[in-house]
């Protein structure tokens, strides 16, 4: 803002002053300490005082965070380079120099990365296919400034199947998604683990959270099919370590309208809990929760039913039935881009090599 | 108490009274206490190194998941180093004086923390990198804390002329130690970094979360970054140094282990919720 100032009155010199002043501001040993210190000063208040969400947010993600961390970046680049301009070169010299650059273009990667960056969650019951092209299939996305999501994401992903216990060599790898990703092309399908994640035209895909997702079908009295839907349950850590799977928010049990479809009357709220059999977790109960609708909260209503079926069992609420006739599990599964990846972990090992050499030469040479 | 406990405990008691054997050896100004401490702590690492291969061996796994295993295998490493340097030179004894007492602290505490191995394989830690994050970690830990045992050495020389003292390395020797361990703990410490970087990027996609422990392993890596440009930047030497050294472990020790403690999780990364 001020050069622009600057310009617009002319002088040269002028300008050439700023320049100056800009300069010796960045390169100044006390700006560095300055930005040590509140750089210090953040990260501990963020870490010790206040919750990781909350940190995150205000100051690890802020603009003015960041834009200390750039500072300090200038700072290396107009302290450390002048200052060893017309050193005569040695090992140690070398090994230093080449840990300042990385760390410069360790920030250069950061930067890149920040811009053009893609991060999506999405959910899938077994057998589902999404086309990630569209808004409409993420839970939660976050993307850089210069993402262009219809012209890099033109591709759909289907989820197959999940295991539990997934062996790799005879190691237990735990919960497995079996996935394909594909566009006009090619298709790739692979189980992605804990340390297995698939990538595809630079995208990766990771295994994030999974549970269950029972189908719920309503029936009228002479048997007819009037609706089904896969409704996908939370897992809900109770104080006895176990879980509890039922529809509601990732913290509470909850209800939902049903049927939850906008264009169908919905007739009543229903909360379903399943408990899976323990030799077969796809095999289990469910139990039905069926209150009558009269207002926005479900608690007004009448109990219409409340009780346990098996697997395909009707049970009878009013004019219909109600039954879970299938479970399936669904998935959720992060989405990510980072193209400045390669440069990040590459300027990482870089300067990692530049400590070493700076070390090894300062031991060679004291012998 | 199964065999696994009983070593462990075995080494908490040797490490106790070598902790004292040095303290009063500084007190009384008695180096025989010092060579007694030496073989206390020797004894007490084998029964670290014992009570570590008992749970690896029962759990199948890195004994590293959670924080007593941490600082019990953090110790051993320390230790390891410390006695290393000890074989390396006689005139460094006066180190353990900081360094037993400190192990003792922090492995008793892992003791009273101590859980039943879980038998479960966490998938995650099935990963190479964790290798090298850990081996990072722990010998970064032991680095620093002898860098910080030679800052004590140093301010003792300085203060006391006569006696044992008298048979310390000179301040310069001293000065330089401190600043080689220092060198090789940033080192060691740049290692877990990068390693944990990738290794999150493997298991989450991301490669630096903001999660208190990463935080703090930052800032511990700046703080020594720093006292490596006080050093060479600004000329600083001696005492400022030693102090800080001292400083500086106290805040290693609490992003390690204290900020996990606190809350409630070590490292989001080791919980795998299913
Ligand atoms: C913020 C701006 C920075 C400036 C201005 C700066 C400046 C310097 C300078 C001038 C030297 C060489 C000293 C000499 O021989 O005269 C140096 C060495 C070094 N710097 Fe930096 N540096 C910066 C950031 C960093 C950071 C963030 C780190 C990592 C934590 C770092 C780690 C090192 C290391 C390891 C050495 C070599 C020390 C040795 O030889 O053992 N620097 N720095």
């Amino acid at each position: 803002m001020q050069l622009k100032g600057n310009r617009n009155s002319g002088g040269r010199w002028r300008k050439l002053r700023i320049f100056n002043q800009l300069y010796n501001f960045l390169s100044s040993v006390r700006l560095t300490i300055v930005l040590f210190v509140l750089i210090l000063i953040s990260c501990v208040t963020g870490t010790a005082l206040l919750p990781v969400p909350v940190a995150r947010l205000f100051i690890f993600s802020s603009i003015w965070f960041n834009v200390l961390l750039v500072f300090l970046i200038s700072n290396v680049a107009f302290c450390f380079f002048p200052k060893i301009w017309r050193r005569k070169i040695d090992l140690i010299f070398a090994g230093m120099i080449i840990f300042h650059l990385s760390f410069i273009l360790l920030f250069i990667g950061i930067v890149y990365d920040s811009m053009f960056y893609f991060r999506g969650t999405i959910r899938l019951t077994e057998g589902e296919t999404l086309n990630l092209a569209d808004s409409r299939s993420y839970d939660h996305i976050e993307q850089g400034r210069f993402f262009e999501r219809e012209r890099n994401l033109k591709m759909w992903i289907v989820l197959h199947k999940l295991v539990t216990g997934h062996k790799v060599n005879g190691k237990n790898m735990g919960v497995a998604n079996e996935i394909s990703v594909g566009g006009r092309e090619e298709v790739k399908r692979d189980f992605i683990y804990v340390i297995n994640h698939l990538e595809y035209k630079g995208f990766k895909f990771y295994r994030a959270r999974d549970g269950f997702s029972p189908l719920i079908v309503l029936r009228d009295r002479n048997g007819n099919v009037l609706y089904g839907a896969y409704s996908p349950l939370q897992s809900i850590r109770e104080e006895n370590k176990k879980y509890l799977y039922v529809i509601g928010t990732a913290e509470a049990p909850g209800y939902i309208p049903f049927p939850q479809d906008s264009i169908l009357q919905q007739l009543f709220y229903l909360q379903a809990k399943y408990y899976p059999s323990p030799k077969n977790s796809r095999i289990g109960e469910v139990f039905f929760d069926v209150r009558e609708i009269v207002s926005d909260d479900p608690e007004d209503g009448k109990e219409l039913f409340s009780g346990s079926a098996a697997l395909r069992e009707r049970v009878s609420v009013g004019d219909y039935f109600l039954s879970m006739e299938e479970v399936r599990y669904w998935a959720s599964i992060d989405i990510r881009h980072n193209p400045g990846l390669p440069l990040i972990f590459t300027s990482l090992w870089i300067g990692f090599g530049g400590i070493i050499l700076t070390t090894v030469a300062r031991l060679i040479k004291r012998k | 108490m199964n065999s696994e406990m009983v070593f462990f405990w075995t080494a908490v008691a040797f490490y106790g009274l070598s902790a004292f054997s040095y303290i009063f050896g500084l007190i009384s100004m008695k180096e025989k206490l010092f060579s007694a401490g030496l073989i206390l702590s020797f004894l007490g690492l084998a029964g670290n190194v014992t009570a570590v291969a008992f749970r690896w061996i029962k759990g199948g796994v890195l004994p590293f998941s959670d924080i007593s295993e941490s600082i019990t295998s953090g110790v051993l490493i320390a230790i390891a180093i410390f006695l290393i340097v000890q074989a390396s030179s006689k005139r460094l004894r006066a180190i353990g004086a900081l360094v037993m007492p400190v192990a003792f602290v922090l492995i008793g505490w892992a003791g009273t923390l101590m859980k039943e191995v879980s038998g479960q394989i966490a998938p995650s830690l099935q990963s190479y990198w964790l290798w090298f994050h850990i081996v990072g970690a722990s010998t970064g830990f032991g680095a620093v804390l002898v860098a910080a045992g030679t800052g004590l050495v140093f301010l003792l020389k300085e203060r006391y002329k006569t006696g044992i003292y008298e048979k310390l390395p000179d301040p310069d020797s001293l000065d330089n130690l401190n600043y080689r361990f220092v060198a090789g703990g940033f080192i060691m410490f740049g290692l877990m970094l990068i390693s944990g970087a990738l290794w999150s990027n493997q298991v989450h996609g991301k490669y630096w979360n903001w999660d208190p422990v990463e935080s703090w392993s930052l800032v511990c890596w700046l703080i020594y970054g720093m006292f490596l440009h006080l050093r060479i930047t600004m000329g600083w030497r001696g005492r400022s140094l030693a102090w800080y050294s001292m400083v500086a472990v106290l805040v290693m020790i609490t992003s390690y282990w204290g900020i996990p403690f606190v809350v409630q999780n070590f490292h989001t990364g080791f919980r795998i919720e299913h």
